[in-house]
């Protein structure tokens, strides 16, 4: 049984269709890279099924319980978790006290400042800003910020993350970082993961399975090899012979 | 910051708040009469901090729940000769209920929407009361009661008791970190699983039910009440200015507003007195603009100790 | 009177009544939709034309019609000092007003509010004045309709379709509707932020004082230092029923609640008129969040 299910998704934004009948599975533990043109309905999708959206017609479902129609933080309680393309910090706060948030709300059973402190430092070495859990959140760099949209998903305790775009705007080095971030995290933590990206060298990499959006529907689904051989999707791209560039 | 043991502030507040109980026990009358006045201050602070200070959404209609509380003494004492202490239970109670109907409709309304909903009920309110006969019409309602000052002093004493621990645990506790991110960043905030409608819901509620027990104090230290000044909304521009004079969301800041805003005004002459307005308008502006984070706020950046140990 | 006749002269009122609200409202509108900034002191402007053209009619014997122009040239003044006090800090390179940023205009114009009405209690004292100005009637039939009220509803439009035309024809103009939707977009279209804000502000300053004198037809004893406490609430719910930023959402706003308050009045006191107009706010706010107007 999948952890996330997603069947027969649509969003309608007053005449504008987001999203066509979209569905995914995603196992425990699995990645799932979502790739596609500006405007195919990527991040609409994460969107719906973190309930920051309602589908206009389908279900989602996070461990055989229906979510579509539950409010963002109850979701995140049932233990899924979106970052924001555009990080978010509460620029009020320390980085540590921001993921402390995190830890508070989730689903982890900590209730207490003082353990909820000591456990978001915990979260902050692990994503490797351990030196910068005293700074306010707005005196961090992008690439910073990113990190802590990341730890305070991870701090809610979520068995599955959604992440909108975490690797976009880093530079070569950064980049090579992150991945390599990330994907000692995914062996330590064993979340699922639906990853939102632009930057294929990342999706490609990390991903077991790639899905690909077009206007709003689904037009190929397979391992990231398959995927970038796929005529459909290269079309959608541009028409460029390799998207993996 | 160690949070699980109450800091030096919450033991300041508590001397402070123990002298201002014995200065009025020891010199009776003459001081109690000025300090009532300073209490029914600190508690509107105190009530206006939960909605607007700590949580940021500002509340230009606060005054509402002090007509409230207001009205409630005043119906209660004139109508029924019911015990005053009732008449601010009836207040409270009547303050919570509103804030809830009122919270249930109105906090899904962002920044500016939501503040010029509070207006615009207060203005509807106003109205309201105007014609009803069951509230003088909006004429004076008033009562005579025995001459006990001590009795009203020690009841917003205990008000303001209240509401300090209640703004410190809440600044202190998992509370206070869901209401911090609701101010930054509300809808991140509900991306880490708080939720912004049960955590404002209980700001507002907190504020009315504060806001409706100090207007109960008042009208029953002025011995009556009617509609032009309960629902005066200088009264909403002065509970704005002590908390943002005194520093937004802290649990110091309302005091120390309420004492700035206060003190200054007993021991001017009538004429500058009628001036108040004018100066607290200027210096919300001010403050507004180059000291938003307060006195509270100046002085924690302005000492490292201080900054570990007042809140 | 028959029932119905009472009804035509309601309406006509009302919609006469609901012209001088529109423009009342617009300078609040212009501002809002533009800089995205939310006057509370809105009213206290409207009370200062409302006095501008008291004054000039009390020392100079000009019309309201003749102030409005006057009050005008004035409000531009106030409204390039207001930008320069209040916005150019919190706006200058910025890209989007943030929360903290909103909460300080808002409180400070609050406070702004409450400073100016209080100076005008010193200054002019709290007695209600007016000005007499009547021009004559127009008779149609059973109906009275005064020629004050119908020359103020004119120039109200007048002013409203006078700022359209500035907005869509010319090159300022457009920069200004560049600007309300997107900051950065100005300076592509060759304009520099800090001029294009500080233009509309003032705009908008010319326009509610403008309104403010013409509203002093309508209040013929009621001009006072108060008098922005339910002006200002009024303009709200019009902006808002009209949608921020709609310039003829000003219109539509106003004449709706110029309707409803002359009609609710004819049939219950003049406060549950004005409670009710305050009212339909919260409705609209959950029903209708960008006003009536698509």
């Amino acid at each position: 049984m999948p952890l996330l299910q997603a069947r027969n998704v649509s969003k309608n934004f007053g005449g504008v269709q987001a999203l066509k009948d979209v569905s995914l599975d995603l196992p425990e533990s699995a990645v799932l890279g979502l790739i596609g043109p500006n405007g195919s309905g990527k991040s609409t999708l994460l969107n719906v099924i973190a309930g920051l959206e309602k589908p206009t017609s389908g279900i989602v479902k996070l461990d055989r319980k229906r979510i579509d129609n539950l409010r963002t933080n109850r979701i995140v309680r049932y233990g899924l978790a979106k970052t924001h393309q555009i990080p978010k910090p509460f620029s009020n706060m320390t980085a540590r006290e921001n993921v402390a948030v995190a830890v508070l709300y989730g689903r982890r059973n900590i209730h207490s400042p003082t353990p909820a402190l000591e456990e978001a430092d915990r979260i902050l070495s692990m994503v490797r800003m351990g030196s910068r859990k005293d700074a306010p959140a707005d005196s961090l760099t992008v690439q910073e910020k990113k990190r802590l949209e990341l730890a305070r998903a991870i701090a809610t305790g979520a068995s599955v993350l959604l992440l909108d775009e975490v690797f976009a705007g880093l530079s070569p080095e950064e980049l090579k970082d992150s991945i390599q971030l990330f994907k000692k995290l995914h062996d330590e933590l064993r979340f699922s993961v639906l990853v939102v990206e632009h930057v294929m060298r990342a999706v490609l990499s990390l991903s077991q399975k790639v899905m690909v959006l077009e206007e709003g529907r689904v037009i190929a689904t397979g391992s990231p090899d398959e995927i970038v051989h796929d005529e459909k999707v290269i079309q959608a791209y541009l028409g460029s012979k390799n998207p993996a560039a | 910051m160690n949070l699980q043991k109450p800091g030096l502030t919450l033991y300041g507040l508590f001397i402070v708040m123990a002298f201002l109980a014995t200065a009025a026990l020891l010199f009776g009358v003459a001081v109690s009469s000025i300090l009532v006045v300073l209490l029914i201050y600190a508690a509107l602070a105190y009530s206006i901090n939960f909605i607007t200070g700590m949580i940021g959404y500002v509340d230009f209609g606060h005054v509402l729940f002090m007509a409230i509380g207001s009205y409630a003494l005043a119906t209660l004492v004139s109508y029924y000769g019911a015990n005053p202490l009732l008449g601010v239970g009836a207040g409270a109670a009547l303050g919570l209920v509103f804030a809830l109907g009122i919270g249930l409709v109105i906090l899904r309304f962002r920044g500016v929407y939501f503040a010029i909903a509070t207006v615009v009920l207060v203005l509807a309110a106003y109205n309201i009361v105007l014609q009803l006969p069951q509230l003088g019409t909006g004429g004076e309602i008033i009562f005579n009661l025995p001459f006990q000052p001590l009795a009203p002093y020690f009841t917003i004493w205990t008000i303001v008791l209240i509401e300090i621990a209640l703004t410190y645990y809440v600044n202190r506790s998992r509370i206070g970190f869901g209401i911090r991110a609701i101010k930054s960043e509300e809808d991140a905030a509900s991306s880490v699983g708080v939720s912004p409608q049960r955590l404002k819901l209980i700001g507002y509620m907190l504020g009315g039910l504060f806001g409706g027990a100090a207007g109960g104090v008042y009208s029953w230290s002025t011995s009556g009440v009617s509609a032009g000044p309960a629902f005066d909304f200088t009264f909403s521009l002065l509970m704005l200015a002590m908390i943002i004079i005194g520093g937004v969301g802290t649990s110091t800041g309302p005091l120390l507003g309420a004492v700035v805003v206060y003190i200054p005004s007993y021991f001017l002459l009538t004429s500058v007195a009628q001036a108040q307005p004018l100066i607290i308008g200027l210096l919300v502006i001010i403050m507004a603009l180059f000291l938003p984070d307060g006195i509270v706020g100046l002085l924690r950046r302005s000492n490292d100790r201080l900054r570990l140990v007042l809140e | 009177m028959v029932a119905a006749e009472l009804i035509v002269r309601d309406l006509v009122f009302g919609l006469m009544l609901g012209c001088v609200f529109s423009v009342v409202a617009h300078g609040l509108n212009i501002i809002w939709g533009v800089v995205k900034v939310v006057n509370i002191a809105h009213g206290e402007f409207i009370m200062l034309g409302a006095y501008g053209a008291y004054f000039l009619n009390l020392f100079a014997g000009l019309t309201p019609l003749e102030t409005a122009p006057v009050d005008a040239g004035i409000g531009l003044l106030v409204g390039y000092a207001f930008y320069y006090a209040f916005l150019h800090r919190e706006l200058h390179n910025k890209e989007m007003i943030t929360l903290q940023s909103e909460m300080v205009t808002l409180v400070a114009t609050f406070g702004l509010s409450l400073f100016i009405s209080n100076l005008a209690i010193i200054l002019f004292t709290g007695n209600p004045v007016g000005i007499i100005y009547n021009p004559g009637i127009l008779q149609f039939g059973y109906l009275t309709v005064p020629l004050a009220a119908l020359y103020v509803a004119i120039l109200s439009v007048l002013i409203i379709a006078g700022t359209w035309l500035f907005l869509e024809r010319t090159f300022i103009g457009s920069a200004i509707r560049a600007y309300a939707q997107d900051v950065t977009a100005t300076e592509l279209v060759g304009a520099d932020p800090a001029k294009v804000a500080s233009l509309a502000t003032a705009l908008g300053f010319a326009v509610t004082m403008a309104g403010g004198a013409l509203l002093t037809v309508w209040v013929p004893v009621g001009i006072n230092p108060l008098m922005g406490a339910l002006y200002a609430p009024i303009s709200f719910v019009i902006v808002v029923l009209g949608g921020p930023g709609k310039m003829w959402g000003s219109l539509v706003g106003g004449l709706t609640l110029g309707i409803v308050i002359d009609l609710v009045q004819a049939f219950a006191s003049a406060q549950i008129a004005y409670a009710a107009a305050f009212l339909i706010l919260i409705p609209v706010l959950v029903f209708r969040p960008k006003g009536i107007l698509k």
